[in-house]
Formats: structure tokens, C-alpha cells, sequence
């Protein structure tokens, strides 16, 4: 698999959005998948989602990315390493 | 980190709160009484809140009030809140309830960084998060390891 082009939003870009970021590269390493993750705040997001192959962020946001082609993939506890896998494995590996 | 709170004052107890904005104005209260937040930065977090849904909550019980870097905030620090009764956020999602407060201030990424990653270590971990969902007081925080 080519490496994978991630971001990760929040409301702000200074917060939770760091900790997704955080969190996915333990994921991602884990799960032996070369990925590099942005992060920035939800607008930004948007408008640049189509540079990337996912986009990561709290459930609550997952409606403000309407229409952009990227994968937006919607977490519900941030914290959750075994959620984020999870996702990772429907949501990406099963669909390649 | 939660013996730092305790010795910079930078933690509050709380019974509860009707309105999650209360909630949100009460966590950032000793980082405003101690000159590291202004006024405004509360209300940055209730406005992007309001405009973007309950993002801040990150996890059950768990919710980091925070806006923008720099916007309102004059030193990279991290203030504790906690509340007996859960405030909820979203009245149709209890998922989105919070009982344990961490309000994010900062001007200086690299520091923040490094805070960021201690808290999200720590509250990543169940035990952690159990015996913070039971403390009542400073004491309490500082018999905490991490």
C-alpha cells in the first residue's frame, strides 16, 4: 500500500485534533501501515480534504465534511487506541 | 501532572452545573484568577462549541475546554476540573456527558505538545480515569502517580 495521506480536525486544530494524531500514529504503527498525519482545525480540514486519503475526527464533526471525496472516518472517544483500529481495519484495509 | 495542579492551584471541585456553559466558565476560572487566561477564552470555547457540537468532550467523562492557541491566553498550561454530577453537553447523547474537566491554554506548541501527550497518557488509562471519577479534593489528586 502507497503511504497513506491522513489528517486529523478538531474544532480549534490545538487540541483534540493533536490527540487523534497522537493516538493514530500508535495505531497505525501497530497495525504495520505507513501513514502521514496533519492536523488542523476543522475549516482547514475541509478545504484541503481532498489532498488527503482520510480524514479523522470527533463524531460530532464528522457533518461538517459533507461532500469531500476523502474518507471521513468519525471517532467517538478519541482516547481509544482499540476504536481507532478498528476503524482503520473497516473502514480503510477492508475497502482496498 | 495532577501534583502540578495542585501546587500552581490550578484545579477546582464542583457539585454540578445546569448548563454545560457554566461548566465550561467554572473549569477555566483559576487560569483566569491567576492571569493566564482572560475572560475571552472561555467564551471562545462556549462559541465554537456551539457552532461545532460537543467536540471538546473526547472521550465518556472526559472533556478538554480549549480554543484557539494563543487567542486569550498568555502561558501554556493545563487546569483540572471535576464535578460529582455529570454535565451533559447533548441532551439526546449521555456519551457526551463529562465529569472530568482539563482545560488546554497555550502560546507555546512544543510545551503544549509534551502536556498534551502526558494527558492523553493518563487519561487513557481506565484505573486512572476510575479513581479521578472518585477524588473530591486536592488530596485526592495528589495520591494519583501520574
Amino acid at each position: 500500500m502507497a503511504k497513506l495521506k491522513v489528517i486529523a480536525a478538531c474544532g480549534s486544530g490545538m487540541g483534540s485534533s493533536q490527540i487523534i494524531k497522537m493516538k493514530l500514529e500508535k495505531a497505525f504503527k501497530k497495525l504495520g501501515i505507513d501513514a502521514e498525519i496533519y492536523h488542523t482545525n476543522v475549516g482547514d480540514a475541509k478545504s484541503q480534504a481532498n489532498n488527503f486519503d482520510v480524514v479523522f475526527c470527533s463524531a460530532s464533526l464528522v457533518g461538517t465534511f459533507t461532500g469531500v471525496k476523502a474518507t471521513v472516518i468519525g471517532l467517538k472517544n478519541l482516547l481509544s487506541e482499540k476504536e481507532m483500529a478498528e476503524k482503520i481495519q473497516s473502514e480503510i484495509i477492508d475497502k482496498k | 501532572m495532577f501534583k502540578e495542579f495542585v501546587e500552581k492551584k490550578r484545579y477546582s471541585f464542583h457539585e454540578g452545573f445546569d448548563d454545560w456553559r457554566d461548566a465550561v466558565r467554572a473549569a477555566c476560572q483559576p487560569l483566569i484568577d491567576e492571569g493566564v487566561a482572560d475572560p475571552i477564552y472561555p467564551k471562545e470555547i462556549i462559541k465554537k462549541v456551539e457552532e461545532l457540537g460537543p467536540y471538546i468532550v473526547i472521550a465518556p467523562n472526559i472533556c478538554i475546554p480549549h480554543a484557539q492557541e494563543g487567542l486569550g491566553v498568555y502561558d501554556t498550561a493545563m487546569c483540572f476540573m471535576k464535578t460529582e454530577k455529570p454535565v451533559h453537553f447533548d441532551p439526546n447523547d449521555p456519551e457526551k456527558d463529562a465529569q472530568i474537566f482539563v482545560v488546554l491554554a497555550s502560546v507555546d506548541n512544543n510545551v503544549h505538545l509534551e502536556n498534551l501527550s502526558q494527558l492523553s497518557e493518563a487519561l487513557s488509562d481506565e484505573e486512572l480515569v476510575a479513581k479521578l471519577l472518585k477524588a473530591k479534593t486536592p488530596e485526592d489528586l495528589l495520591k494519583l502517580e501520574a
